[in-house]
């Protein structure tokens, strides 16, 4: 049996299919802890897990560390490369900055045979590479392999100036990049969908993880009742500060209109809703999911997920981070349509829902990505991955010795 | 679209009434009256255009002021800062200055 540590970062969508394969891991009785800079919820730690804060050694960052959570929310109203400053510049490497002396602290105290370092979490690989211990790590997100037009020489320059210098921060002035493992990347969606034609041979495309489970009770002897066809709607957990502007012109596109929209938000933000609106602040969104014809969402991986393993067609409103390259990778897929959250027009979100409803290619194109995430392998792969990662790893160690 | 070359040499109030209207036929009318776009707006900030927009107004600028303005290449050489800080007021000098390099 052998010992994981994962390293997280604040962000739920990451650390979600980390708690998945985690969950798997431990059921084959593996030893399992992951460390955070931030508390999680005892709910979501799968049984025999333990998330560990390094409080002590995070102590000094505290105030640091809440103001990047605090800058987050802004993110809807920032421009791309505004975006991708606050994010690298702004947010991973103080990140791993501050959580390198703890992560380290526990390395020491647990003695993993595997580091499973997430892709934004640098402070787990640079440990890793310090105490020359084996490292995976994690990506959710489908990496952005074509880039768009913004990208520039310049920009380029100035993210490996950024992440040469942190390294030499730590001491390491190898000429690689260390903050990701250069053994084994564990992508949480299929090959085909990540548009990767041709990955390096340490990029393993797993698909989806199972969800973690849920049984939030729902009216659905009400939903029972629907003879429209019904859609499910969900900004996912982030973007609080938009979701009356969004959903005010959810209301106006679809009040009264000959479809059922199941809403996953808080039904207080209005003090009504048409009698075609199902809403509700938490869903069981995996049982809720079969019973659906189409999905609008943001492009937050979770939900995109949960449509695609259910073959269903998208509408897409992207707002902010990665879920403008997300949408993109749905719509050359043909599983969805497209519509700029910034310039969304009531005729046009009526003319895409039409259109993803009424024309069955989007939901073939889905039922196709549906395939390709069912035979990339999900958890049995990520574990079968991680025990043959951690075999290797060890017999690597016990031949040195 | 035709590709009017203007041999004339606009001044920069001309130049940014063009770019404006090139502005609103990229982004849309209805979104364009709450902006209020000036010199001073932010291209990637205040008038938030994604990549695709930027394509676009690209081609606009191109075939309108001629194939030598190589709008998109020269956005690539700036950096994040330089992106960032970005005003229509820069984009009128920098059209002004393939002008007079013609």
């Amino acid at each position: 049996m052998a010992k994981f540590m994962f390293v997280v970062p604040p962000f739920f969508g990451h650390i979600s299919p980390t708690l998945s394969v985690g969950g798997s891991l431990l059921a084959k009785g593996h030893e399992v802890i992951w460390v955070g800079i931030q508390e999680l919820s005892a709910s979501h730690i799968p049984a025999g897990g333990k998330f560990i804060v390094p409080h002590e050694q995070l102590a000094p960052y505290q105030e640091a560390i809440q103001q990047i959570l605090k800058m987050q929310d802004d993110g809807p109203k920032l421009s791309g490369v505004e975006t991708l400053k606050l994010a690298l510049e702004g947010t991973y490497i103080p990140f791993c900055r501050f959580m390198v002396p703890g992560v380290s602290h526990v390395a020491d105290k647990f003695q993993p045979d595997v580091i499973v370092s997430d892709c934004i979490t640098f402070a787990g690989a640079i440990t890793a590479y310090l105490k020359d211990i084996p490292c995976v790590t994690t990506t959710p997100v489908p990496p952005d392999v074509t880039g768009d037009a913004m990208q520039a020489p310049k920009i380029f320059e100035w993210q490996q100036q950024l992440i040469r210098n942190l390294q030499h921060e730590f001491g390491i002035y190898t000429d690689e990049y260390v903050i990701h493992s250069r053994e084994m990347n564990i992508v949480f969606t299929s090959r085909e969908f990540a548009g990767s034609t041709d990955p390096l041979p340490h990029m393993r495309f797993v698909g989806p993880v199972k969800g973690r489970p849920n049984d939030t009770p729902f009216d659905w002897e009400r939903l029972s009742k629907v003879t429209s066809p019904k859609v499910f709607v969900s900004l996912g957990t982030l973007l609080v500060d938009i979701r009356k502007e969004f959903f005010a012109k959810l209301v106006e596109a679809f009040a009264d209109e000959p479809v059922t929209i199941v809403a996953a938000t808080d039904p207080a933000i209005f003090p009504q809703w048409p009698d075609n609106f199902i809403v509700q602040g938490f869903v069981p969104q995996s049982a809720l999911m079969p019973q659906m014809d189409a999905v609008i969402c943001h492009g937050g991986f979770n939900t995109v997920n949960d449509a695609f393993m259910n073959g269903l067609p998208m509408l897409i409103t992207p707002i902010a981070y990665d879920h403008f390259h997300t949408a993109s990778l749905i719509e050359n897929a043909g599983c969805g349509i497209k519509l700029r959250y910034k310039r969304l027009r009531v005729p046009d979100l009526k003319a895409a829902m039409r259109e993803v409803l009424e024309n069955p290619a989007y939901r073939q194109a889905a039922q196709r990505v549906r395939d390709t995430f069912i035979s990339a392998g999900g958890n049995d792969k990520a574990v079968e991955l991680l025990e043959t990662f951690a075999q290797r790893a060890t017999n690597i160690i016990s031949i040195q010795q | 679209m035709d590709a009017i070359t203007t041999q004339k040499k606009l001044n920069s109030e001309e130049i940014f009434a063009i770019l404006k209207g090139f502005i609103t036929e990229v982004i849309g009318e209805e979104f364009v009256e709450d902006m209020d776009i000036s010199r001073e707006s932010s291209f990637t900030r205040d008038l938030e255009m994604d990549s695709i927009e930027i394509v676009s107004f690209s081609e606009k600028v191109k075939a309108h002021f001629g194939e030598h303005i190589d709008f998109t290449g020269w956005l690539s050489g700036m950096d994040l800062d330089q992106l960032i800080n970005l005003t229509l007021d820069h984009i009128i000098k920098y059209i002004e200055s393939c002008q007079s390099s013609k």
